[in-house]
This record gives structure tokens, C-alpha cells and sequence, in this order.
């Protein structure tokens, strides 16, 4: 009996990682457990992606941060980013110097900043979704508008 | 203490001491040790389901804490109804019954053992003999908290 169970197991394992094998893995499907490290991201055309990737750089300096994603949008312009674990303590703090920071150093741009797991994992699925030739750039600021909404809900 | 022990007749003490040296001490650290993974385990349950809840629904990371607490709850209550909590309770302690988890349970058990006396002063009245205590105390710090908070905010300390 405790040999069919053996098999059983065995059987279950070899199946499992089989269908794993050369299947390609979302960031989005793993963006809670793994860096994603996503690139700067703009959905009006006109805007310029140097920038954007300034914003990222910059908010990425902050030392108690670890992953950073920025979406600009036409009037808006989303940060998102992970808190190492030791300092979710004082999150509230964070976002409030991450926000002066920005805003002192860009005074023209309107910023939405947020730690929420979930609003980076939507930023995440922004990117992905911006990468299929589907999602016009009109859909990409739909949806952060829908996102920055969702922010604004939580606070 | 000492008082108490002048007291007693010297037979009393004396089977005192009797029952001191036969009684079987309590395992504290096996059941420390118990509770603490019982308890982490259905503390990485409950981080599971919000991250489902996360990933798959509209929740964000401030209000996923409501869903994930109705869902540990009501599969604590299924567990016991199907005798099951108990059990883990038996085995892990405090581990179980401390986490939201307990709640369930206190609220469960407590309608399983009145239901003879009907549904309305049997289950109905008695299911939140146990848990009713963790709700008034709840909902009263919460409101000491909250008053707290509120003056600080009013006072410029937060």
C-alpha cells in the first residue's frame, strides 16, 4: 500500500514538472514573490520616455525601497514600488517623503503614489497588456485612470 | 499562598506533597512549539487567500483583509461542524483557537451544543455565549483606538 502511495506521489511529480517545462512565466504571475524590475512605462505617445525613466531612477534611490514601477499618463503620472520588509513599519512616512521628493523635483507633474501590492501587480498587467499590439495607447490610459481611481479608494 | 498552606491540617499537606511529586508536568515548550506552527500554518493559509484575492479580484491591499477574514472564518466554521477543529484544537492549543480562525469555532461549537434546546433560545441565544465577549471587546478598543487616533490627528502628533 505504501508503495502504490510512492508511485502515486512519484507519478504526480513527474507530471507536475512536465507541464511546467518551456511554458513562459508571466511577471505579473509572480510579481508579488519576485523583483519584476518593469521598465518605465508612458501611455501618451507624446510624452518622453527619458524622463519617466529619471522618475524611476530617482524614486529607486530611496534606500528602503526595492522595486519601483513609473506610468506616466497624460495628466497623471503613477509610482508604484515594494517596501523591503524590516521598514513596512513606516510605509506611511515613506510614501509621504517619496511624494515631497517627487514633487519638489518635478513641480509641473501631478504624482500617484502608492506601496499597494495590488496596484503595482495592475501596473505590471498594464506593461504586458501594453506590449500586445491589441491595446492602443487609448485603452493604456483607460485603464491607469482605472488604476490611480483605485488608489485613491484605499486611502 | 503561605497562609493558605498554614492552614491545612498536616494530613492535608502531607497528600499535598504526594500529589505534587505524582502529577505530570505540563510539556510547555512541546506545546509552545505546537502552537506557534499550528498557528503560523493557518496564518500562511489566511496570507494564501489574500493573495488570491489580490491576484484574481478587485481587492487592493488595504481592504483584502475583509474577504480574507470571512473566508477563514467561515472554513473554521465547516470544520467544525464536520469535528474536525476540534481536534487541531486538542493538538495545537492556543494555536488554533487564538487566530480569527478561534472565532468561528467559539461561535460554532457553542450552536452545536444548545441546538437540542431549539433553533430560537437554544442556537439563537447561546451561539454567541463564547464569541459575544470577543465582539463587545473588539468593537470597544476599536472605538478606544479610534478616539485615540482622532486626537492625536487634532493635536498635529500624527
Amino acid at each position: 500500500m505504501n508503495y502504490i502511495h510512492r508511485l502515486i506521489l512519484f507519478a504526480c511529480l513527474i507530471l507536475l514538472s512536465s507541464c511546467n517545462q518551456h511554458q513562459q512565466v508571466k511577471d505579473s504571475q509572480l510579481a508579488f514573490m519576485k523583483t519584476t524590475n518593469l521598465n518605465a512605462v508612458i501611455t501618451d505617445r507624446n510624452k518622453s520616455l527619458d524622463r519617466v525613466k529619471e522618475i524611476k531612477r530617482d524614486v529607486s534611490r530611496v534606500p528602503e525601497l526595492y522595486d519601483v514601477a513609473v506610468v506616466e499618463g497624460e495628466k497623471n503620472t503613477l509610482v508604484v514600488y515594494k517596501v523591503k520588509h524590516m521598514h513596512r513599519f513606516r510605509m506611511k512616512k515613506i510614501e509621504k517623503n517619496v511624494t515631497e521628493m517627487l514633487e519638489k523635483k518635478y513641480p509641473n507633474e501631478k504624482f500617484t503614489v502608492s506601496s499597494d501590492y495590488k496596484i503595482f501587480l495592475e501596473s505590471v498587467r498594464l506593461y504586458e497588456r501594453m506590449k500586445t499590439a491589441k491595446f492602443s495607447h487609448q485603452d493604456a490610459e483607460k485603464r491607469l485612470k482605472e488604476i490611480v481611481k483605485m488608489t485613491k479608494d484605499t486611502k | 499562598m503561605a497562609s493558605k498552606q498554614n492552614k491545612m491540617t498536616p494530613q492535608q499537606q502531607n497528600y499535598q506533597k504526594l500529589q505534587q511529586k505524582h502529577e505530570i508536568k505540563r510539556p510547555v515548550l512541546k506545546n509552545c512549539l505546537k502552537a506557534f506552527l499550528v498557528g503560523g500554518l493557518i496564518c500562511v493559509i489566511g496570507q494564501a487567500i489574500s493573495y488570491f484575492y489580490l491576484y484574481f479580484f478587485n481587492f487592493t491591499e488595504q481592504n483584502v483583509g475583509n474577504p480574507t477574514v470571512a473566508t477563514m472564518v467561515f472554513l473554521s466554521m465547516l470544520l467544525t461542524g464536520f469535528g474536525l477543529y476540534d481536534r487541531l484544537g486538542q493538538f495545537a492549543g492556543a494555536g488554533s483557537a487564538v487566530p480569527v480562525t478561534g472565532f468561528g469555532n467559539a461561535v460554532i461549537s457553542a450552536a452545536i451544543e444548545h441546538r437540542t434546546e431549539g433553533f430560537v433560545l437554544g442556537v439563537g441565544g447561546n451561539m454567541f455565549k463564547l464569541a459575544g465577549s470577543v465582539i463587545l471587546f473588539g468593537v470597544f478598543s476599536a472605538f478606544v483606538v479610534a478616539l485615540i487616533k482622532t486626537l492625536l490627528v487634532i493635536w498635529g502628533v500624527l
